[in-house]
């Protein structure tokens, strides 16, 4: 199968650290830079506790449902692709702003921005089809060490990049998370259809 | 299908967990000494559709004439948009627009837990289930799990918190989304082959 580093890319990539950033800037405006930091950090132990969770009881889970491979695979795509939509044709600020109240915590930093519906399903499915359960752990281990560098430095992003700036990567990275998002539909479907034939 | 596989898909459809806060934001206007017994109404109320649903499934799908390929369909379609209403909360929210005034039968009993994705799937799953008994058994034991997570809300809440209890909604919709998505291709290949 893929190998520790191609996998640690993917579940990079699906947590998206670069797209949610902003989001995640938006959220901690009002805490002093500080704060902002143990926040993040925080969250994104969290996020790793759940990635971790669903790697190893995600496949009980599923056999306690009866859901095949190609259903989650689907499923996942079809997450992701929304996800992607989202982020692509968002109104700013709208279903967000309720949460800026209070400090966050685990909702929404945590789940669904980084240990989203997409990235647990891409684990589950990696746990899957994986046979050496360690290879996933340390490409979770792997990719999380980017998260969060990516998201610890983010408060320095937003002085260097602009809010502008940080808009155009998410724009680009919710275009990857489309065709992302598509091509597991795709695998998904094709699993599918031959169990049909 | 076994009787674990059963109990639990009809306990996550139902979805207490994700329940908690709708239940106890929509019990506020009723005294705390009643509310309890509120909710036991509400879900004895949920209890009689569904066993209801359990023994007349068979004679509306003869009635109306839909298959079982049919419903598959129609709970994956459903259920899955129940799902994403969930996990991207917007204004359109079935759970934000719940009604002001004090629950009796419509929202708690129908559709929060009696919900039409459950209805459907208890006459898809009580037409698959040779054993009546069995079937019934496993409505009991879900209602029954249901049940005490609904009642010890208050409970949870403290211990989760608000934030807490809105990760385990989405997480049980993302449960939900994959449950959609399974019937949804079983109804697919049923379709297939039948015109095959």
């Amino acid at each position: 199968m893929l190998s520790v580093w191609a996998l640690a890319l993917t579940f990079f990539i699906v947590a998206n650290p670069v797209g949610t950033s902003p989001t995640i800037l938006a959220l901690l405006k009002d805490c002093s830079f500080d704060r902002k930091r143990q926040i993040i950090f925080r969250e994104t132990i969290i996020a790793l506790l759940l990635a971790l969770f669903f790697q190893y009881f995600g496949e009980f889970f599923l056999s306690l449902l009866k859901i095949n491979d190609y259903a989650l695979i689907i499923t996942g795509g079809i997450l992701l692709f929304m996800v992607a939509l989202q982020m692509l044709f968002h109104k700013p600020e709208l279903a967000k702003e309720k949460h800026t109240r209070e400090e966050p915590f685990i909702v929404p930093i945590a789940t669904p921005l980084i240990s989203g519906p997409g990235l647990m399903t891409i684990i589950m499915i990696n746990a899957r089809t994986e046979n050496n359960d360690l290879i996933v752990t340390f490409a979770i281990l792997i990719a999380w060490c980017g998260v969060m560098s990516i998201l610890m430095i983010a408060p320095y992003l937003q002085k260097i990049l602009g809010m502008r700036g940080l808009a155009v990567l998410e724009q680009v990275m919710g275009m990857i998370l489309g065709l992302m998002g598509m091509q597991m539909m795709i695998n998904g479907g094709k699993l599918f259809a031959a169990t049909l034939s | 299908m076994s009787f674990l596989n059963l109990v639990v898909i009809l306990f996550l459809i139902m979805d207490p967990v994700g329940n908690i806060s709708s239940f106890i934001d929509q019990l506020k206007e009723i005294a705390p000494s009643k509310r309890k017994l509120v909710i036991v109404r509400e879900m004895l109320i949920a209890l009689v559709t569904m066993v209801l649903f359990n023994y007349i499934g068979e004679y509306i799908f003869k009635i109306l004439n839909v298959s079982e390929t049919t419903v598959r369909i129609t709970i994956g379609v459903i259920l899955f948009l129940v799902a994403i209403k969930i996990m991207f909360p917007g204004i359109d929210s079935m759970r934000a627009n719940l009604p002001k005034d004090k629950p009796f039968i419509n929202p708690l009993a129908i559709p929060l837990i009696a919900g039409p994705s459950l209805l459907a799937t208890i006459m898809l799953f009580a037409h698959l289930e040779p054993s009546q008994p069995h079937m019934l058994l496993a409505i009991l034991a879900a209602w029954c799990a249901a049940l005490v997570v609904l009642l010890s809300g208050n409970f949870l809440q403290k211990i989760l918190g608000n934030n807490g209890l809105m990760a385990c909604e989405r997480l049980m919709a993302m449960v939900l989304a994959l449950l959609a998505i399974q019937r949804f291709l079983e109804g697919i290949r049923q379709f297939v082959k039948s015109c095959m």
